[in-house]
């Protein structure tokens, strides 16, 4: 008790010594915290968008097999009874929607003009496409496929209509309202044609070119399927995914969406180890900051470590006083930092967030950094406090107290 | 008289690059318990070195020195520590007040290493305080007493544990004529009353007065051990 006290009070009484060294580490984790709040919520809106882009929080399939190479071969690995797996999983607390999901590749011909398209399918009432323009909130039990550009979606009950992307449309010459036609290659080497109505155009970046969505009573019936190969799984929230995993029973292969949003795993990654750079670079100027002022500090007080040790205070309480003081620094500029940081997010909150501009369409990215940020910038920063006192620590114990009082 | 402190051929040189400087040569010393002993010279001559050794807060180079029964030689960092903590008080020329603590908390110090329960330690610094007149001034820091107040504080700091020996180095060389008396008759007064004995450096002939026995020294060895006037 009497090390911390003596710490504190040193470093409250060194006021000024203690700002400026604590200065780095005050500001360095303040940009931080704004920093993890900002790329969390990105991340956090990049994996949400990942997942219901057709990803889903869960793949189910008959066979897993069908996660090698399942989606331009769907017809190897088709349901006994999809619908009964899709009851079952339906029950599962935290399932908001199972339904069944198919694909084909085809080649869409419209006048003398082809282009090759990766057509997905999915029930109409779980497709979803964004207005071009206005305040978007995407429904949480749908899939978001892109922005409608022109036209308008599939609807419940319309057959042979198509949503296509922009760029395949441009390729085709294709305007909503134009019948294209798509050839299908099915098992064995038949092939399948039909004439599709594109209903509306959309864009997506990356998909637009290739992808087109129809419904999927339309798609199963075109490549002759009456079972699905996959069922898609959308949850109320990413963190039920592992429960609902766990509950699903061991005939059932499934991928969840980590396992397919590969993307974003990498994309996380690569963040997570970008700030965890950062933060040894805060920590690492701080590691010479404090160690130098620290330092400082031991050699301008040698008097008072020769009267303690002089007064029978032992070499081990001495070299605590220092690095109670190097924490408490520690601990005084992350707090200090931390609490900034959250304040500072929470000021660009309240102030509508940070614009991001894609398009005509504009979205509000919050700055809202978790409380993981507390403890995650908090230890590290305390422990290397702690780390930058022990040298000075030692320097101050390894003189007998004559030296100590001789050197003051 | 029981013999309190039995120093035996001291030497203690100190590393000078690579010359060995000679601190003290030759020391043979007899202190007995409740002595008054002061160690008079010029600057150099030893009294600190050799105030440093009794207190045990430097080694010697050669020779032994017994303390209470105790060879000090024998003892490691920590155990002299405590040692220190519980036989020996310390007053420092520059007084030495611990600048972060008030003037309770550095007199109550030494007891908080010693682990009294708080009762004990707030009537013993209480006490002590009210010795050397400071009861008023316990929540105050040191910074905000006068020369003569701080060394009160450190002489009841140094008293506080009831040690069998205080040591003092040139304790009234930072105050005034005036002050550095009183604080000699306050020393000498609570030395009787402790029944502690009490060594201190000077090299103030007027302050020497204060001892009943004068060790004088000169360059690291002592030249005259005798019965003050």
């Amino acid at each position: 008790m009497t090390n911390v006290m003596i710490a504190w009070r040193s470093i409250l009484r060194h006021a000024r010594r203690t700002i400026v060294t604590v200065s780095a580490l005050f500001v360095g984790l303040a940009g931080m915290v704004v920093f993890q709040g900002f790329l969390g919520q990105m991340m956090q809106g990049f994996r949400d968008g990942t997942i219901l882009s057709g990803v889903g929080h869960l793949q189910v399939a008959a066979n897993p097999q069908y996660f090698v190479d399942g989606e331009f071969n769907p017809f190897a690995y088709g349901f006994k009874d999809s619908a009964a797996v899709a009851r079952t999983l339906g029950k599962q607390p935290g399932v908001t929607a199972a339904f069944p999901s198919t694909g084909f590749v085809a080649v869409a011909g419209l006048g003398d003009q082809s282009a090759t398209l990766l057509v997905k399918a999915y029930p109409a009432d779980r497709i979803y496409f964004a207005p071009s323009s206005g305040t978007i909130i995407p429904p949480s039990d749908r899939f978001n496929l892109g922005t409608l550009v022109d036209g308008s979606t599939v609807k419940p009950g319309e057959r042979d209509c198509l949503v296509i992307g922009e760029t395949a449309a441009r390729i085709l010459g294709a305007k909503v309202g134009n019948v294209v036609t798509l050839m299908g290659i099915l098992p064995g080497g038949n092939l399948q044609g039909r004439d599709f109505t594109i209903s509306g155009i959309f864009s997506s970046p990356g998909r637009d070119k290739s992808f087109a969505y129809t419904d999927y009573a339309t798609a199963s019936d075109f490549i002759g399927m009456k079972e699905p190969p996959v069922l898609m799984v959308i949850a109320r929230e990413v963190r039920a995914v592992p429960a609902i995993a766990a509950s699903l029973p061991r005939s059932i292969s499934f991928r969840t969406w980590k396992d397919l949003a590969t993307l974003y795993v990498q994309v996380s990654t690569i963040l997570g180890s970008f700030l965890t750079v950062i933060r040894a670079i805060i920590l690492l100027v701080t590691l010479f900051i404090l160690g130098n002022s620290m330092n400082r500090t031991v050699l301008e007080r040698m008097r008072e470590w020769g009267t303690l040790r002089t007064l029978g205070t032992k070499k081990q309480n001495i070299l605590l006083v220092i690095l109670w003081e190097g924490c408490l620094q520690g601990l005084l500029g992350a707090a200090a930092g931390i609490s900034l940081g959250f304040g500072v997010s929470a000021i660009i909150d309240a102030a509508g967030g940070l614009a991001y501009h894609n398009g005509a369409q504009t979205y509000a990215v919050m700055v809202r950094p978790g409380l993981d940020s507390v403890w995650l910038n908090l230890v590290p920063a305390v422990l290397t406090a702690g780390l930058a006192a022990v040298l000075p620590g030692l320097r101050a114990v390894r003189l007998t107290p004559s030296q100590c009082l001789r050197e003051a | 008289m029981t013999e309190l402190i039995r120093i035996k051929d001291a030497e203690k040189y100190y590393q000078l690059e690579k010359t060995e400087m000679p601190a003290l040569t030759g020391i043979n010393l007899v202190i007995g318990s409740g002595e008054r002993v002061c160690l008079m010279g010029p600057s150099g001559s030893g009294k600190s070195t050799l105030l440093n050794v009794i207190g045990c807060v430097d080694t010697l180079s050669a020779g032994s020195i017994v303390i209470a029964g105790l060879d000090a030689a024998t003892l490691k960092d920590a155990q002299l520590s405590e040692f220190r903590n519980r036989t020996m008080g310390f007053v420092f020329q520059s007084f030495n007040l611990i600048s972060v603590l008030s003037v309770f908390e550095n007199v109550e110090y030494p007891l908080l290493l010693q682990r009294l329960p708080r009762h004990e330690r707030a009537a013993r610094v209480e006490e002590v305080l009210d010795r050397v007149g400071l009861k008023d001034f316990q929540r105050r820091g040191p910074e905000r007493l006068s020369g003569g107040q701080r060394q009160r504080v450190a002489i009841a700091r140094a008293l506080v544990t009831r040690p069998r020996l205080v040591i003092a180095d040139e304790p009234t060389a930072a105050l005034d004529h005036e002050t550095g008396r009183a604080i000699m008759e306050l020393m000498v007064e609570m030395n009787r009353s402790a029944g502690s004995t009490l060594i201190f450096a000077t090299h103030d002939p007027a302050v020497a007065r204060y001892a009943a026995r004068l060790v004088i020294m000169s360059d690291g060895r002592i030249v005259d051990d005798r019965e003050a006037a």
